[in-house]
């Protein structure tokens, strides 16, 4: 079995022979990161920089709860805001993959700037079994680049220290809880971000529609769980495709976007089952996501794929 | 403790197995498919898992040193996925693309009342699978354990050795009696 506290006892002896000196986290305020940072501030302390990229792409005012919980953490961190060079970059960008790998590649390079700034050498991520598995390499296939493993550039000269490498996300939460993290239970949510939930290019227009949708899906699904009509998915969110389709809006023809619900049970992400969600719940999503978002989306849809055959998010 | 290593094929689910037999209080490494068999020995191994691998690779690959295991092991081996494709091959079965590749969710049939890996494990049950290729022709020495609507030879045994196959993965959460397969190998592997 798993033992969260001797899993934390190992994981900090190990963290100070590893680390000679200053290391850079990677902070994004979700479940793996901030077990890692705090493993790393236990081991090291104040030697410790988190540093927070709002790339554009994060959720309904994450970041600025991201950088209220650094500061209630007592980390020593830095928070930047990087969304236009994100917009820039992506620019144009279809194909999933290459979404994957230029996020990827532009997370690193700003950390190495804040590293070349600060003098400091090893990059920590909060990299879990399942980033790696699936971003392939050796006898394994790709299925996705994870943008911490699969995207990583080659020259990157900081040393990567990845302590969480063989847990998967339900060890993750254990040691969360053993450590009393407030983000233990928190839903996992993708280092791309928003960028992997919009089909075709990830426009800030496209962005704003999904961000709404996703706080629309998020709020409803936890009112929805908290009332105990439902059993609180693993994951839940929305994706925008950018297929549109008729419809007509107080007499008047209407032609929008079409948004797909996706909500899953799973324990590890390696296998998912869809999230059984009761009907009233998805009315009151449709209808909110179209009366919000009124001309720009006009369809919602529902996913029922289990993984396999298909992941848990779109890209 | 009982020492069972993963033989790593390249499947996506090769460490899931790792973690499986892990929490299972089941000494256990995950080791490259090349790795001789006079190392596997060296290190008194007790059982073998020969994980599923990348795509395709149950039709045709080597892979790695598995036919060394299966020729001179006297300890029990669990194939899976790949593996158990593998193992039908190297014993003069046949495998062959899928005509119904079988993803996710399926109603796995066992057809024999007293198999000790199906031990527990009630007659119907769920079991989840990823395959584009399955086993046509069981080997001669072998007899088929179970069945899914889609694929005919889900799981087998070889009549004198403890060589199991299993076309579906016993190691993911959503297969519902997988834990109690895997105890069950546990038991024959400390035997």
């Amino acid at each position: 079995m798993f033992h969260a506290e001797k899993f934390i006892e190992k994981t900090i002896l190990n963290l100070q022979k590893e680390i000679k000196g200053k290391a850079l986290i990677a902070f994004s305020g979700g479940v793996d990161s901030t077990v890692c940072a705090a493993l790393v501030n236990k081991a090291i302390g104040k030697q410790l920089i988190a540093v927070h990229v709002n790339t554009g792409y994060m959720r309904k005012n994450e970041s600025e709860q991201v950088k209220q919980m650094m500061e209630d953490l007592g980390l020593n961190y830095r928070y930047i805001v990087a969304s236009k060079e994100y917009y820039t970059a992506l620019k144009g960008v279809e194909d999933p993959e290459k979404k994957r790998k230029i996020i990827g590649e532009k997370f690193i390079r700003i950390f190495e700037k804040v590293a070349r700034k600060e003098k400091i050498n090893y990059l920590v991520q909060g990299t879990i079994a399942p980033d790696w598995i699936e971003s392939g390499g050796g006898l394994r296939d790709t299925i996705k680049s994870h943008h911490n493993v699969g995207g990583l550039p080659k020259d990157m000269k900081l040393k990567l220290v990845e302590p969480l490498r063989d847990l998967y996300k339900d060890e993750v939460r254990k040691v969360a809880r053993a450590l009393q993290s407030q983000v233990s239970e928190r839903q996992p949510f993708p280092g791309p971000g928003l960028a992997i939930r919009i089909i075709g290019e990830a426009t800030p227009e496209r962005t704003r529609l999904v961000r709404e949708a996703c706080d629309i899906v998020e709020k409803e699904i936890e009112r929805a769980s908290d009332q105990g009509l439902m059993e609180r998915p693993w994951q839940y969110f929305a994706v925008l495709i950018p297929i549109k389709t008729v419809g007509v809006h107080g007499d008047k023809r209407a032609y929008g976007n079409t948004i797909a619900i996706r909500a899953v049970q799973s324990v590890d992400a390696m296998t998912c089952h869809y999230s059984t969600i009761p009907h009233d719940v998805l009315d009151t999503i449709s209808t909110k996501i179209t009366n919000t978002l009124k001309e720009k989306v006009n369809r919602i849809v529902y996913d029922v794929t289990n993984k396999p055959p298909g992941t848990v998010e779109w890209e | 403790m009982v020492r069972i290593y993963v033989i790593d094929n390249g499947g996506q689910w090769t460490h899931r197995e790792w973690r499986t037999l892990r929490d299972l209080e089941v000494e256990t490494t995950i080791v490259p498919n090349i790795t001789l068999f006079k190392e596997l020995q060296k290190e008194n191994v007790q059982g073998l898992v020969l994980s599923g691998g990348a795509p395709r690779i149950g039709l045709n690959s080597t892979l790695g040193n598995c036919a060394e295991y299966l020729d001179k092991a006297a300890f029990p081996i669990l194939g899976i996925c790949a593996g158990h494709q593998f193992m039908a091959r190297y014993f003069g079965g046949m495998v062959q693309p899928s005509k119904l590749p079988e993803f996710g969710q399926v109603e796995l049939t066992v057809c024999v009342d007293d198999d000790v890996l199906f031990r527990g494990v009630p007659k119907k049950s769920v079991v989840w699978e990823s395959h584009n290729d399955e086993v046509t022709i069981l080997p001669k020495e072998f007899i088929k354990l179970g069945e899914s609507e889609n694929c005919d030879i889900q799981a087998m045994r070889h009549q004198k050795k403890q060589f199991y196959g299993l076309q579906f993965h016993p190691e993911v959460e959503h297969t519902q009696f997988g834990e109690q397969i895997f105890k069950n190998f546990i038991r024959l592997c400390e035997e």
